[in-house]
């Protein structure tokens, strides 16, 4: 019987080849994007699910509430850590640790020496205890107890002692920083499952004096956090949770910041369980200092959407078409039915083949989702592959999803086609006035409101990215590039010999030093204090730090004042939204106030146009422009800016002239040269993913909603070609055929427009939110998607009803 | 008694009028009879044959067939019954297209769980019976009419119905081929098969036993 089935499906499939050629490539499309999907999803979820207890590790970081509005910081205040080590009701395990770099690490037994040295932390034996490694060498319950000890992970292990057993690297020296020895007291596995926990190295918690960090044995800076400073705990007992948090609501009470700026903000200190860290919590931090990605929830959410979408429009397609096709199989049920098949059994057979094109479907999309999946690469972690589609779950979660799209494609068809009665099969006459039509039709209402509003969306989304990416920022970003100081083994001659180099080279002008760019992503801010009627005010203020070359090389015009007399000399040059935020109507009034600093009395010299400090997507925020006025050993300077010139064909050899001085200053480094556009560039990553992901979208969306017109319309005219022949004999043209075909087409291609255009827009007004500067959701993008969109479906109907507009009569009409 | 009509009625409405398909039939038909029923196109041959093989329903009047009252009947049960008893001939021949000869005849088994073997072994009996074995891979279009015709008739016979149901089984056929459909008609019924068919042909109802003419709807 089911072999038997099989039979009959797999023939039907092969005689209706258009047919089941545009189900199969309709369904794949949308399994492809699920699976490709799907394995992005099943990627981001299954990070640190294998940690012994998982469910009781969280972690503990800050939030900060302020008339600003809401940030987080995942590390905690420093003495925390030493108030849970010291012992907090309802905690099992506090495994305080902090991110940390060293800038050299040297194995001098075997000479070789390692730079830069990222992925370190400093733990004490209570992280191993919290967190199951597996041990290659040493003891767990020591390996970090005392000074100048440090575990090494296997690889980590292997690169600084080549060609050494494990058990051999235990009881090595290595030498960190140049001058602090460091015994090797184990050495772990590094975890085989996904994990942000990347760390390679763990230096003993007791080193921190050494290392000139902060200690937890002594540190009392409550009202200092930095993101490195980790603090995990595992709970006793989940129910323990309420009483855990509000100890920590009564430690942040008891340690506010009661500086006057800061009296009224609040902090708080929030757990963080620890399957939400790859998430980045509430507020979409990183995991860990040196993490490279972090998931995002919305992100994950909008691509379950767009799977879910072109999924459906898949199945719409195929529910579209077969229970079209129902009439012309209808003489197969009739004669079925009437040989003694149930109802049951008909719709057993068709829900049989929709399997099988189902299956079809899956197939060629697992050869489809590499390509897919090429196409997101840019934007996507590097770990991200479909192995996980051939594991078990991906296997169980593919035949589910082949089940779940079978039955939910099938079962209207199936439906239909079994009601049919015998008797009026075999009649040959059908049914009049189906009622399939509407839900047809609706369905392909609904595909190309779909498609419609991925078109209008995409087209929105573009317009914002091309408008903030070519939108004036106030600042010269063309040909201005600029060179990243190192930062460790530098000295103020070094730096002041390598500008010396530089503003050599003829074909560069405007050399500056500075600290920042005028825009990126990097912001230093602090809380300047001014007198106002005789009160004292606060404003917090972003500071650059540049020399009296910065405003020219970027291009920047001074309003009103005066520059900055030297470089050094303690004053301000501030920006129009300063002037405001100060409450100055006219802002070159700005000019002449004193601003206090610390005890420190500063006035403003100048003020500067205002020019957009990030990306677009945020205000102008107030802003003052300073040089190098503090000690020596505190030196702000650590880049050099410079102008290329308009002269293009000149670049490439100015910059390796700056190449060359780089070299000869700092021979050991290597040198990157950062040039502006490509910073700006780089704001709108995101936004160019978005723009990369939606093109996909629609292009699929548009091309399985067009495939499932073709079909209809295939079916549509195939039926009428009796009627066309009668129309035509008694005088109807091409044209007018043709009109009368595609009109009942077009409507519902309108009626899709008319609903796709308040959906689109309400999208894309919640999008366009996240941006301090936005286009204009011009009329004519939605006019011309509609009319585009009208095109492509007039084209496709075009090509059936021209065909059968052209029909014979004499053909047609001819009775058998 | 094989089959009992008793005051058959069946109409439809339109236009404000009712419209009589079927007016005050009254049938016996004993095991073993061949009839022939017969009248003007519109006459209501195909529904009164309808109305007897259970695909079409009527208004008034009671059927019995084998003891069982067909008007009492649910349409689940009524199908069954048919399902059992009764195979059908068609005009058209109503082969399904997608499937060979041997397939054909193997799908009435199917629908009614005979094993795999046992089908194997009745397709093989009825594809000799009939001498198309040569033709057994065959799919109905590659057939002339009165092959397709035979198929169709193998199919009917296959389950060993009680009463085969043939609505003009030799409307689209030559005059040669009709006759051999005919002939094998006749010697079905000289094997003990109750045949009922519908046909314009004089000279094909003169196979039958009985001749039964139909005008507007009544016997007459």
């Amino acid at each position: 019987m089911i072999l038997n089935n099989l039979k009959i499906a797999w023939r039907s499939i092969l005689k209706n080849k258009l047919f089941s050629f545009i189900n199969v490539i309709g369904l794949s499309i949308g399994l492809c994007a699920a699976m490709v999907i799907g394995a992005i999803v099943y990627y981001d979820f299954s990070f640190d699910k294998f940690h012994t207890d998982g469910d009781r590790i969280y972690r503990i970081v800050s939030v900060f509430k302020s008339k600003e509005g809401e940030f987080s910081n995942r590390g905690v205040a420093v003495p925390l850590m030493r108030t849970f080590q010291e012992g907090v009701a309802g905690v099992e395990v506090t495994a305080p640790f902090m991110n940390t770099t060293f800038y050299k690490v040297q194995n001098r037994e075997a000479n070789l020496d390692f730079k830069d040295i990222e992925n370190s932390i400093m733990a004490d034996d209570a992280y191993f205890e919290l967190f199951q490694y597996e041990w290659l060498a040493g003891d767990k319950a020591t390996a970090l107890s005392g000074p100048g000890q440090v575990v090494l992970s296997q690889k980590k292990a292997e690169i600084y002692f080549p060609h050494t057993q494990m058990a051999n690297v235990v009881g090595r020296t290595l030498v960190y920083n140049d001058s602090i020895p460091v015994k090797v007291t184990g050495v772990v596995a590094d975890f085989k499952e996904k994990s942000d926990l990347n760390f390679t190295e763990f230096m003993s918690m007791a080193s921190a004096k050494i290392f000139d960090e902060q200690d937890i044995t002594t540190s009392d800076q409550w009202n200092s956090t930095s993101s490195g400073d980790q603090l995990f705990i595992k709970v006793a007992d989940l129910s323990r949770l309420n009483e855990i948090q509000s100890r920590l609501d009564a430690l942040a009470l008891e340690h506010k910041n009661m500086e006057p700026w800061a009296v009224d903000d609040d902090r708080l200190f929030v757990l963080q369980p620890l399957s939400e860290i790859h998430f980045g919590g509430k507020y979409g931090d990183f995991p860990f200092n040196n993490s490279e990605h972090v998931a995002s929830m919305s992100v994950l959410k909008s691509l379950a959407f767009v799977a879910l979408f072109l999924l459906l429009l898949g199945c719409a397609n195929f529910i579209n078409l077969n229970s079209a096709q129902a009439l012309t199989r209808a003489k197969e049920i009739g004669i079925r039915k009437t040989l003694g098949s149930s109802k049951k059994q008909v719709v057993r057979q068709f829900l049989g083949e929709t399997l099988i094109l189902t299956s079809l479907a899956a197939v060629v999309s697992l050869f489809l989702a590499p390509l897919l999946l090429q196409q997101f690469m840019d934007f996507l972690p590097s770990g991200i592959n479909l192995g996980v589609l051939f594991s078990p779950q991906g296997i169980l979660g593919i035949v589910l999803l082949i089940l779940v799209v079978s039955i939910l494609s099938g079962f209207y068809p199936a439906f239909v086609l079994s009601r049919f009665k015998p008797v009026s099969v075999l009649k040959g006459q059908f049914v009049k006035g189906d009622k399939g039509v509407r839900l047809r039709k609706t369905l392909t209402v609904f595909q190309f409101v779909v498609a419609q509003v991925f078109v209008i969306s995409t087209m929105l989304v573009g317009k914002q990215l091309y408008y903030v990416m070519n939108k004036d920022m106030g600042i010269k970003t063309d040909a201005i590039a600029y060179v990243n100081l190192p930062w460790n083994n530098n000295t103020e001659q070094k730096k002041e010999r390598l500008l010396e180099r530089i503003k050599e080279i003829k074909g560069l002008s405007n050399v500056s030093w500075a600290n920042n760019p005028p825009a990126s992503n990097s912001v230093s801010s602090t809380m300047l204090t001014y007198f106002q009627d005789g009160a004292e005010m606060h404003q917090e203020t972003e500071i650059l730090w540049g020399d009296i070359n910065y405003l020219k090389t970027y291009n920047i015009p001074i309003l009103s004042g005066r520059e900055r007399l030297n470089d050094s000399i303690q004053e301000y040059v501030v920006n129009e939204a300063f002037a405001k935020a100060l409450g100055f109507q006219e802002p070159s009034e700005v000019v002449g106030t004193m601003l206090k600093l610390d005890t420190m009395n500063i006035p403003v010299v100048g003020l500067m146009k205002d020019f957009n400090q990030r990306s677009l997507k945020s205000d102008i925020r107030p802003l003052a422009l300073t040089g190098n006025w503090k000690n020596r050993s505190f030196s702000m300077i650590n880049s050099i800016h410079f102008d290329l010139g308009n002269n293009s064909e000149q670049w490439s050899e100015s910059i390796e002239q700056v190449e060359n001085a780089w070299a000869a200053v700092y021979p050991d480094e290597e040198v990157k040269v950062k040039f502006m556009d490509e910073i700006v560039q780089g704001f709108y990553r995101k936004e160019k993913s978005t723009v990369q992901l939606l093109k996909w979208a629609t292009g699929l969306a548009i091309l399985i909603s067009c495939m499932g017109l073709l079909g209809l319309v295939v079916y549509t005219t195939e039926r009428r070609i009796k009627e066309i022949g009668v129309r035509k004999v008694l005088g109807a043209n091409l044209a007018q055929l043709n009109m009368l075909l595609c009109k009942e087409f077009l409507l519902l291609v309108g009626i899709a427009f008319v609903l796709s255009v308040p959906i689109a827009w309400y999208l894309i007004e919640e999008w366009i939110q996240g941006f301090a500067y936005k286009t204009t959701l011009s009329w004519w993008v939605f006019m011309s998607s509609g009319v585009g969109m009208v095109l492509v479906a007039l084209a496709v109907i075009g090509t059936r009803t021209y065909r059968t507009a052209n029909i014979n009569p004499v053909e047609s009409l001819r009775s058998e | 008694m094989l089959l009992q009509l008793n005051n058959i009625f069946k109409w439809v409405n339109s236009g404000g009028q009712r419209i009589f398909l079927l007016k005050d039939i009254n049938l016996e038909v004993e095991e073993g009879e061949f009839i022939s029923i017969m009248g003007p196109s519109g006459s209501g041959k195909s529904t009164l044959l309808n109305v007897i093989g259970m695909l079409d329903t009527f208004d008034e009047g009671e059927y019995n067939f084998l003891e069982e009252s067909v008007h009492d009947l649910k349409e689940k049960h009524r199908a069954n019954l048919y399902k059992e008893y009764i195979g059908f001939v068609f005009q058209s021949y109503h082969l399904l297209d997608e499937l060979t000869v041997q397939e054909n005849l193997e799908m009435p088994l199917i629908y009614k769980k005979f094993k795999g073997s046992e089908r194997k072994a009745m397709v093989a009996d009825m594809l000799d019976r009939f001498s198309i074995v040569g033709k057994k891979d065959l799919f109905p279009a590659q057939l002339s009419g009165g092959q397709q015709q035979l198929v169709g008739i193998a199919r009917a016979l296959i389950s060993n119905p009680k009463l085969i149901l043939a609505d003009e089984p030799t409307g689209n056929l030559n005059s040669k081929q009709g006759e051999e459909i005919m002939e094998l008609f006749k010697q079905l019924n000289d094997e003990g098969v109750t045949i009922i068919q519908v046909t314009h042909s004089e000279k094909n109802a003169e196979y039958g036993s009985r001749i039964i003419n139909l005008l507007d709807g009544r016997m007459i």
